[in-house]
């Protein structure tokens, strides 16, 4: 396509972090009235990609260019001000206010004699709801919307807002089935508007289904542009490729050992079919799957998190159910949660403090007293953290100066030290740079190879691949393969976990 | 270094403040008259401050502290009143008050009220049976003399206020600082999701929090009384804000800008020393509110601006 008539060409980007090249001269460009899917796997370089079309990042090397004009983004208000609009799937919105007012927040109201002319508001907002979203109750607080709805009013407020070039990053990923569809019913009607929309997500049936062109990125670059009939759930999945790095290093066999947990026909809010599979001492079993698809929501069930609807959990042959986490922790098993800094760090406090805290009692002064012996801990600190080689100034440093890997070693630490009947992990690498993701896929190993069970739970494929004696694939809501090392390949886990969503009942 | 100024700031502060305070009026404010004065004053403040210390380390407010010691001494002073002996009269009302302190808990830990709106209601209740208990009056008959010394004279040279001070915030200190209780309200305090994940009984610590939150504040209210000989439902409400301001001082003085009950004791000993000595030199009523206010954001704001370092 000339680039000319694009709304907006990314052409011949480069972008290093450190040592970490996550753009090698990718290149992506979309017309006005055209859907482009992009694709790729973690790490291919999308969010990199989005992130420089948003202004949040400036690229090494390319040129951005708006109506074949080439441009320059000094911060993510330039991008907004030539109207390119970043939709995350969880955009905030205020919960209390109703999707006109949420539509027109930051921007300047309309006037009439001094005061906000709330009619003009309205009629603004009303007439581009009708055309997009037909129904949309947009009087209606977005707190009593569902999620499908909320998602209607991003895409409004973007549309409203004079937005040429929308960049929807996951936006389905929280969706479901019937409500998708309206969600692409919505983007079509803005595609015949003239608006120019980038389609980001793992999903790809539905980026297949929607996209006119499809740009597929590994390693930072372009690897192929699709077209029409061309696009493929298939052929989508052989571009995206990277077999690489699939020739995992060969475990310890596992056959033989005990059972440690074992999991029947366990269900829960999210995890919809019963689940049923084992773990055996020793090993590693990667939960794959997408956003979504129940894996996380099985951990939360075993770390008593969740409560499941339906089903049994034994630990060593002995029934299991934890109410909350103090007795997951109490019955040996040990967590490290996703998305740490919500949900794992103490970043004001120090280091020794965040290592010692989920098995405090371990460090008394005096058997029965429960006063913590400050010399116990930082000698077990520090003992943990030569075995998780985790690089720091000092133990009393606070959490919260750690880089993003030496972090998550810091959380990997607590349990250092104690034998775990099952080690819990989720999406264990997330967020941290890649000489850190080689060095925590070899703890999980050591954990592993201690005789620990190992849960991982992992949207990243090559994780799955490398890290799993057995990999659990996961799709809406259901385990739909359970394979062992041997029969496991990459394309075959990228279509098992594609989702294809049943049709809207 | 800004950080350090933000830290010993505040203690240099209130080192400058007593030396003004004694070079403008050395006989009168650098006495030990008025030294005990200050001690007796400042006792029940510092215990309700205290309280008002241990929610916040857990990131909550108690707003209901004031409420509760009016009526532990009110409880107290109705059952003098009507002929009960003080060995019984105590238990129930510092139980009343931990009740209270329950009842705060429940409702922020379980049913996630926000503890500001939790504490203001609650402790609007405690008001209420308050007012109902002493008909709205002052309380003074038939209060037994043992009670009063709780509250009155000396011990071994010192104020009996000072050694429940001692006592009191030394507990509180070293439950903070030493205890596996003290460092999971820590916890709580600086990331109550991940205290939960991490298998910590988020809910029970919480809800002991404000129980002792309760306890505390009616001990206060009880020392209070023991001190006038007489009590009013509203006696123990002019506390709350300067409890506060207190532990809000006191967090310019940590590090990590948390509260502790060092800090806090500077605070009460920072606002203390303020309105004694202004009153002292002569300083008008309106002037000394106006001055302690801008105090209070003064020592906010050079933490703030440390911080951002």
């Amino acid at each position: 396509m000339p680039l000319s008539s694009a709304a907006l060409a990314l052409t011949g980007l480069v972008k290093q972090f450190g040592a970490t090249r996550a753009l090698n001269g990718a290149s992506l460009s979309v017309a006005p009235g055209e859907i482009l899917g992009l694709v790729g796997h973690n790490g291919a370089g999308k969010s990199t990609l989005i992130k420089i079309a948003a202004g949040a990042y400036t690229p090494d090397q390319g040129t951005i260019s708006l109506d074949g004009a080439v441009v320059s983004f000094a911060s993510p208000a330039d991008a907004y001000a030539a109207g390119i609009r970043v939709i995350h799937q969880d955009a905030p919105l205020v919960p209390a206010f109703d999707s006109i007012d949420n539509c027109w927040l930051g921007r300047a109201y309309p006037r009439r004699m001094g005061m906000i002319d709330r009619r003009t508001m309205r009629r603004s907002i009303a007439v581009v709801a009708e055309e997009i979203a037909p129904g949309l109750p947009i009087d209606r607080p977005v707190a009593a919307l569902s999620p499908a709805e909320k998602q209607f009013v991003r895409l409004l407020r973007a549309v409203a807002d004079a937005g040429r070039v929308l960049i929807l990053d996951e936006p389905t990923a929280a969706l479901p089935a019937e409500d998708a569809d309206r969600f692409f019913e919505a983007l079509r009607r803005i595609r015949a508007r003239g608006t120019a929309i980038v389609f980001v997500s793992h999903r790809l049936d539905e980026v297949a289904s929607i996209s006119d062109r499809v740009v597929v990125i590994r390693d930072g670059a372009n690897v192929a542009e699709l077209a029409g009939a061309d696009i493929g759930v298939g052929r989508l999945i052989a571009e995206m490729g990277g077999d690489n790095g699939a020739a995992a290093a060969g475990s310890a066999m596992t056959a033989g050992a005990p059972v440690v947990l074992d999991i029947v026909g366990l269900t829960t809010p999210m995890l919809k079919s019963p689940a049923s599979f084992s773990v055996r001492a020793g090993e590693i079993v990667a939960l794959y799957g997408l956003l979504g698809s129940g894996r996380s929501s099985l951990l939360n069930a075993i770390w008593g998190e969740e409560k499941p609807t339906a089903g049994e959990m034994r630990l060593e042959d002995t029934p299991f159910h934890p109410r909350n986490a103090g007795e997951a922790v109490a019955a040996g098993i040990s967590y490290v949660p996703a998305d740490r800094h919500r949900t794992g760090l103490f970043a004001e406090f120090d280091l020794v403090f965040n290592k010692t805290l989920p098995l405090l009692s371990s460090y008394r002064r005096f058997a029965g007293l429960p006063l913590p012996d400050r010399k116990a801990e930082r000698a077990d600190f520090l003992a943990a953290a030569e075995r998780v080689a985790m690089a720091f100034h000092g133990p009393g440093q606070s959490a919260g100066t750690l880089s993003g890997g030496n972090q998550q070693k810091l959380i990997f630490s607590r349990w250092a030290n104690r034998h775990s009947r099952v080690m819990l992990l989720d999406e264990p690498t997330e967020g941290v740079d890649v000489m850190a993701k080689s060095a925590i896929k070899q703890i999980i190993r050591a954990i592993a190879a201690d005789g620990n069970a190992v849960l991982v739970s992992t949207s990243d494929r090559e994780e799955a691949l490398e890290l799993g004696d057995r990999v659990l694939v996961f799709r809406d809501g259901a385990i739909v393969a359970d394979w062992g090392r041997h029969e496991v390949t990459p394309a075959g886990l990228s279509a098992a976990a594609q989702a294809k969503r049943a049709p809207a009942a | 270094m800004r950080h350090h100024l933000g830290r010993f700031g505040t203690l240099i502060a209130f080192v400058l403040l007593c030396a003004v305070f004694t070079a403008a009026a050395p006989s009168a404010f650098a006495s030990q008259a008025n030294f005990f004065n200050l001690l007796q004053q400042l006792a029940t403040l510092s215990i309700v401050a205290t309280a008002a210390t241990l929610v916040m380390t857990i990131s909550e407010f108690d707003l209901s502290v004031g409420y509760a010691a009016s009526l532990a001494a009110v409880i107290c002073f109705a059952m003098f009143g009507a002929g009960y002996d003080a060995w019984l009269a105590v238990p129930v009302a510092l139980f009343a008050c931990i009740l209270g302190g329950v009842a705060n808990g429940v409702l922020v830990a379980v049913y996630g009220v926000p503890s500001f709106v939790a504490t203001l209601a609650l402790g609007t209740v405690l008001s209420g049976v308050a007012f109902g208990l002493s008909h709205g009056g002052t309380l003074f008959q038939n209060v037994p003399p043992g009670f009063t010394s709780l509250g009155r004279g000396n011990f071994l040279g010192l104020p009996v206020l000072a050694f429940w001070i001692v006592a009191v915030l030394g507990i509180a200190s070293f439950v903070l600082s030493q205890t596996e209780f003290g460092r999971r309200l820590r916890a709580i305090g600086g990331n109550a999701l991940a205290a939960r994940l991490a298998g910590l009984p988020v809910v029970r610590d919480v809800i002991a929090t404000f129980a002792i939150a309760g306890g505390l504040s009616g001990l206060a209210g009880l020392l209070l009384s023991a001190r006038l000989g007489s009590v009013q439902p509203t006696m123990g409400e002019p506390l709350l804000l300067p409890a506060y301001a207190a532990v809000f001082i006191g967090t310019t003085a940590s590090s990590t800008g948390s509260p502790s009950v060092a800090g806090t004791l500077l605070g009460v000993a920072i606002t203390g020393v303020l309105a004694n000595g202004m009153t002292i030199i002569g300083v008008d009523p309106f002037v000394q509110k106006i001055v302690t206010g801008a105090i209070i954001i003064v020592a906010v704001l050079v933490r703030r601006l440390g911080r951002r370092q």
